[in-house]
């Protein structure tokens, strides 16, 4: 199933609140430098999928996860960072009374373990990557949207991960900061970050994506080239709630 | 004039001390640790023991040092048994209340039954008196003045420069959003609690030198570190520093030119009177 050229494979993850399943039974792979791409309409269980492999704030009831070679399903949630898988969340976390290079610093020092002087040069790098050097010594919550948005992924990209989370980075963004984004997101991949990209944009999502996976009551509907996806008839039902098929029976 | 202002800093000195660890607390976990004022009597009393010939006679230094080590053990055995039980329940802001309410009143009645209600005091680090710009006053209190910043100081650097102060206050902000980054909340607020109660030993400590040491010497600070807090403005440090020097201030200049029956009144006047136009405090901000 594994091989050198995969960094994430995912077999048979599941996740049960009681009687609700929220995610069941999802397998899949990420090549090295590949951004794959996440959709499905809401309550699809993409975000829960999120919280399983990196196991914050909840684990998985079943399933293995291998990253890198390594199976990281019973680690806990500062292990797997450290191993080298980041991730961005919906909602958030920013601190808004710390400054921009302490909100990242917490990022080195609790999530990287990092100290002293490799935790300095991180940070700055950090920094300098998601071009928030200027703003380094401002206040977290001066920041606009997507000023936050980029701090919140120069928190993760501070321990240099192998594979990046990213949970609707574009939500609340305009389509002039979509746009940086887009660039942002490929520039992160072209360093050497492969992506696991949540987003209800499609446009943005099929324009980075090399393979989007879709997902529907938790569980994985389909997976292909974004070409592919835009044009299945499943895809279209789930995030129409079955409206295409009823008018193509009416028809 | 010149021993109203002397005054007033020694007063302001102790309240920032108390009321900065108070405010710690507040900021970090939401909950108002209502055994602050017994933790600085213990602080106090331990050092007298330790110190004290009527005691283990150990001279002040050992005193000091071992009170020292006893607060920061006390202010986290506080939070194991009366905080972290109720975090995250519901009411858990007015059950701390009743939970350190009560911790304070047993360790106010230890110390009564330990060592008895006779009056006690430290004795005095510096002794005699010094001369400042023209103003003679006790060394003493000379200390307390210089002290408090320099501790006060040395916590705001460990608070904007180390690991575990840059913990504290992102906890104090979100911190749900801290757990998520793996931050270990339960030992942060142990090592909060630690700090919060050391400091109330230090202050302790400088009160056993200047009055005498008590069962109940700390319900009076405690009663001003809250007004000190809420005119600083919830969990602001600089607020807190602020407030307590202005408190300070205020309180030794009405008793001096007024009266010391009516300093509550132009206290609370003053207060209310701010807190009106900024009802989060000096440096508060809305929530």
């Amino acid at each position: 199933m594994t091989n050198s050229d995969t960094i994430l494979a995912v077999k048979g993850l599941g996740k049960s609140f009681g009687s609700l399943v929220a995610v069941d039974d999802v397998s899949f792979t990420i090549r090295r430098g590949e951004i794959l791409g996440i959709a499905g309409p809401n309550g699809a269980g993409k975000t829960t999928l999120f919280n399983l492999l990196s196991r914050n704030p909840i684990v998985a009831d079943r399933g293995h996860v291998i990253f890198d070679g390594q199976r990281i399903d019973r680690l806990s949630p500062h292990r797997i960072f450290r191993a080298g898988l980041a991730r961005t969340f919906q909602k958030e976390t920013a601190f808004f009374k710390l400054t921009v290079a302490e909100n990242v610093r917490l990022g080195a020092v609790y999530g990287a373990g990092l100290r002293g002087a490799a935790a300095n040069a991180a940070v700055n790098a950090a920094l300098e990557m998601l071009e928030l050097t200027p703003l380094k010594h401002q206040e977290a919550g001066a920041l606009t949207v997507y000023g936050t948005k980029r701090l919140m992924i120069a928190s993760a990209m501070v321990a240099s991960p192998k594979l990046l989370l990213m949970d609707e980075p574009a939500s609340g963004l305009n389509t002039i900061e979509q746009a940086e984004l887009k660039t942002l997101i490929l520039r992160l991949r072209d360093q050497g970050t492969s992506i696991l990209l949540i987003e209800h944009i499609l446009p943005l999502l099929f324009g980075v994506s090399e393979r989007v996976m879709v997902m529907d009551f938790g569980r994985k509907l389909t997976e292909g080239s974004p070409a592919e996806i835009a044009r299945d008839p499943r895809v279209i039902d789930a995030y129409l709630g079955g409206v295409n098929s009823e008018s193509a029976h009416a028809a | 004039m010149s021993s109203v202002i002397v005054a007033g800093l020694v007063s302001g000195s102790i309240y920032a001390l108390i009321a900065s660890g108070l405010s710690l607390v507040w900021g970090a976990l939401g909950v108002f640790n209502f055994a602050h004022g017994a933790l600085l009597m213990a602080g106090a009393f331990v050092a007298w023991f330790v110190s004290d010939p009527a005691g283990l006679d150990l001279g002040l230094t050992a005193g000091v040092l071992t009170s020292m080590i006893f607060m920061i053990a006390a202010g986290g055995v506080l939070y194991v048994l009366l905080v972290r039980p109720w975090l995250g329940k519901p009411a858990a802001e007015l059950t701390v209340i009743m939970t350190t309410v009560a911790g304070a009143m047993f360790l106010e009645n230890l110390a009564l039954y330990t060592f008895g209600a006779r009056l006690k005091a430290l004795d005095q680090v510096v002794t005699g008196t010094v001369s400042v710009a023209g103003t003679a006053m006790q060394a003493q209190n000379l200390l307390v003045i210089v002290l408090a910043p320099v501790l006060l100081g040395g916590l705001a650097l460990f608070l904007k420069l180390s690991k575990h102060g840059l913990a504290i206050r992102a906890i104090a902000q979100n911190d749900e959003a801290a757990r998520l980054l793996g931050i270990r909340i339960e030992r942060t607020y142990f090592l909060t609690f630690a700090v919060s109660a050391l400091l109330a030993g230090v202050a302790g400590v400088m009160i056993g030198g200047l009055f005498n040491i008590t069962p109940s010497m700390g319900s009076d600070p405690l009663l001003r570190a809250f007004l000190v807090v809420v005119f600083g403005g919830l969990g602001s440090l600089p607020g807190t520093v602020i407030a307590a020097y202005l408190i300070g201030l205020i309180e030794a200049a009405s008793s001096y030119y007024i009266g010391i029956y009516w300093t509550p009144v132009v206290l609370f006047s003053v207060l209310i009177l701010v807190l009106l136009v900024r009802p989060n405090g000096l440096l508060g901000r809305a929530p």
